[in-house]
């Protein structure tokens, strides 16, 4: 700031303040520059007062943020405040970062001219020529080894496949190494815009949902007991989210029974390629059986033959037909066996667990669903169901989980009324256990003195309030 | 004549000047001659307050100890003080990237360079671990047994100690360096 500036600021201050109130009638014009410093504007240009009226609006539009027109740089670099506002909004920054916008406005991210930037892009660059070079030497050792007698070996056919295993893990290794380092994947992953075929979304997708979905549900499959009461031992490897009538459910909730009466959508996620086959199973753990005094399970759902890739996203039970497994116009993929039955508490009963257990099959065979009917789609069937014998009858691997509790609500009664299901009217009650210990007599100053002995003492003793001597 | 004017003003700075004494008897009032303050001005100095007792920050410093508890509090404040961590780094989405692209480099360089320096001193830890083999399986000059160069070579005297020679002087040590630093073309 030049001297004279400095002796002419608050003359100029005074004199915007004059100005802003005095055009205020007309600021309908979006101009919306903020003034990001109290000096006065440069004095080689025609001061105009609109330029510098104070409409402050929250964020800049578009009008702003677009270049109006390209100008050349040295125009920008040399120009004065009013002639360089025709191009490009000061609100953008200063007068460097707009020379900066004005020249590199269309270049690609990956382009941006930042010179430590682009050295790290070399060094990445040059970091995934030598992965892919080693993809290309170890698909052509697979060839070689592929291609020799297993006879050859020491080990034989045993060795010769365990080898190959191996190497193609390596190569499917180094496939994530050499595009972890992308910040385009990273952002494409981020924006949830990765093509789940290849393998580093995949990676990138199971280590985020390692990070905390995983965890959360071992956590509930641990703590809702559900180890050793469902299963005797679980793993999940696949991430699956579950949606009643559109909203989102954390795993474990406890939900109202107007939302459980439709069944949910679940999102499912598989982290390793390839076509597979997956059964979907919803079973309740806590259904009171007063008879026997214990808990029994109950089958609530039932879905087989749902054929599943990594691309897939989402998965409508409620969409499922119970004729073939047709794919046509509305319906999923994949066959119902076991028709929704709403989850229901009666009053009285402590929460029931409603466990959603997704199943692979083995070697993608799909089961008979024929057969499935005939075994579960009954009274008897739903409650003989159980997840071991199920998983072991049908040689089925359990890999995705998920769970929510219902109670008795307000609308239990009307929901099992409308699905004709029995025993809204019964309350389970605690049985009352009496103490075989004789009652306790009274304690303290006052009980001692309840005896005629102290009648000089009863005004003290006998009417206490909330007490009662006999 | 000047001599004597000086000891007459020496004289007087012995002597302090003093207006008017408050009423407060104090104990030791600084002299500060040729000022025209008064003494009440004079109150807030260090000396008298210390005096009085009411200069609290000396006294805190001095008398009080700090409780542990209070002690450990502030440790724990410092830890989380700016000064200790610094404010994080903000960043809009494209920055972030270029920051991340950046640090994935970085990462990658200093591995690169970790592990080749890591194999040079692999292959350093083979030759000479070959060479000692080589010593132990033959037989040393003239009618020593097998491996009697080995033991030789492994021997440790004079390396440790007062007045050991450190492992690094373990070569003919010479007075000039060699005209021809390494004989690449050697053959065995």
């Amino acid at each position: 700031m030049t001297r004279s500036q400095q002796v002419a600021r608050p003359i100029v201050r005074s004199l915007r303040q004059a100005t802003t109130s005095t055009s205020a009638a007309c600021q309908s014009q979006p101009l919306a520059i903020r003034q990001f410093s109290s000096t006065p504007n440069r004095c080689d240009g025609p001061t105009t007062t609109t330029t510098n009226t104070s409409g402050t609006p929250a964020a800049p539009g578009p009008e702003v943020l677009a270049p109006k027109k390209t100008p050349p740089i040295s125009l920008v670099k040399q120009g004065t405040e009013e002639e360089l506002a025709k191009y490009l909004s000061p609100e953008l920054g200063s007068r460097r970062r707009r020379a900066a916008l004005a020249t590199t406005g269309d270049v690609p991210f990956e382009q941006l001219p930042y010179q430590c930037f682009q050295e790290a892009r070399k060094i990445l660059a040059q970091d995934r020529e030598e992965k892919i070079s080693k993809i290309i030497a170890e698909t052509a050792k697979i060839k070689r080894l592929e291609a020799t007698d297993a006879s050859t070996f020491r080990g034989g056919e045993e060795y010769k496949q365990k080898r190959l295993e191996s190497m193609r893990n390596h190569v499917e290794e180094l496939k994530i190494l050499a595009d972890i380092n992308d910040p385009l994947v990273k952002r494409r992953f981020e924006d949830g815009m990765g093509d789940m075929n290849k393998p580093i979304y995949r990676y990138l997708a199971e280590r985020k949902w390692r990070s905390m979905d995983y965890k959360i549900i071992t956590q509930r499959v641990n703590q809702f007991h559900i180890i050793p009461d469902v299963l005797p031992a679980f793993d999940p490897t696949m991430d699956v989210k579950m949606t009643f009538r559109g909203y989102k459910v954390a795993p474990g909730a406890i939900l109202d029974s107007l939302d459980t009466e439709v069944p949910p959508t679940l999102r499912m996620q598989v982290f390793d390629k390839g076509e597979r086959m997956l059964s979907v199973v919803v079973l309740d753990s806590d259904v009171p059986d007063p008879e026997s005094d214990t808990f029994r399970r109950r089958l609530h759902f039932m879905a087989t033959n749902v054929s599943w890739d990594p691309t897939s996203k989402s998965l409508n039970l409620n969409r499922l037909n119970a004729g073939s497994s047709s794919a046509s116009g509305n319906t999923e993929t994949g066959s119902l066996a076991v028709s929704w039955l709403p989850p229901f508490a009666q009053k009285g009963a402590p929460y029931h667990r409603l466990s959603v257990f997704v199943l692979e099959h083995a070697d993608n065979k799909p089961l008979d669903v024929a057969k499935l009917k005939e075994l579960y789609d009954s009274e008897v069937g739903r409650q003989k169901f159980s997840v071991k014998s199920f998983r072991d009858k049908f040689n089925l691997t359990p890999v995705g989980f998920n769970i929510f509790r219902t109670v008795w609500d307000e609308h239990t009664a009307e929901v099992m009324a409308r699905h004709n299901i029995p025993g809204a009217d019964i309350e389970f009650k605690q049985q009352r256990i009496t103490s075989l210990k004789p009652p306790r007599k009274a304690k303290g100053w006052e009980a001692k003195r309840q005896k005629p002995k102290y009648r000089s003492l009863w005004k003290y003793t006998k009417r206490i309030k909330g007490l009662k001597f006999k | 004549m000047s001599s004597t004017l000086t000891t007459a003003l020496r004289g007087l700075r012995l002597t302090p000047f003093l207006p008017i004494r408050p009423s407060v008897t104090l104990p030791s009032i600084p002299s500060r001659p040729l000022s025209t303050t008064s003494v009440p001005l004079n109150k807030m100095s260090p000396q008298y307050l210390a005096a009085k007792g009411l200069n609290k920050k000396s006294k805190a410093k001095n008398n009080a100890p700090r409780q542990p508890n209070f002690i450990n509090m502030l440790r724990h404040l410092a830890v989380l003080s700016p000064r200790r961590i610094p404010a994080p780094l903000r960043m809009a989405r494209n920055r972030y990237l270029r920051h991340w692209t950046i640090h994935r480099a970085w990462l990658m360089y200093r591995r690169k360079e970790r592990e080749a320096r890591e194999k040079v001193w692999m292959r350093q830890y083979q030759s000479m671990n070959h060479a000692c083999e080589e010593l132990r399986l033959t037989s040393g000059p003239g009618s020593r047994d097998e491996g009697s160069l080995f033991r030789t070579a492994l021997e440790k005297w004079g390396v440790y100690g007062l007045k050991g020679v450190p492992i690094e002087y373990t070569r003919a040590q010479t007075e000039t360096p060699a005209r021809v630093a390494w004989n690449h073309d050697w053959k065995r």
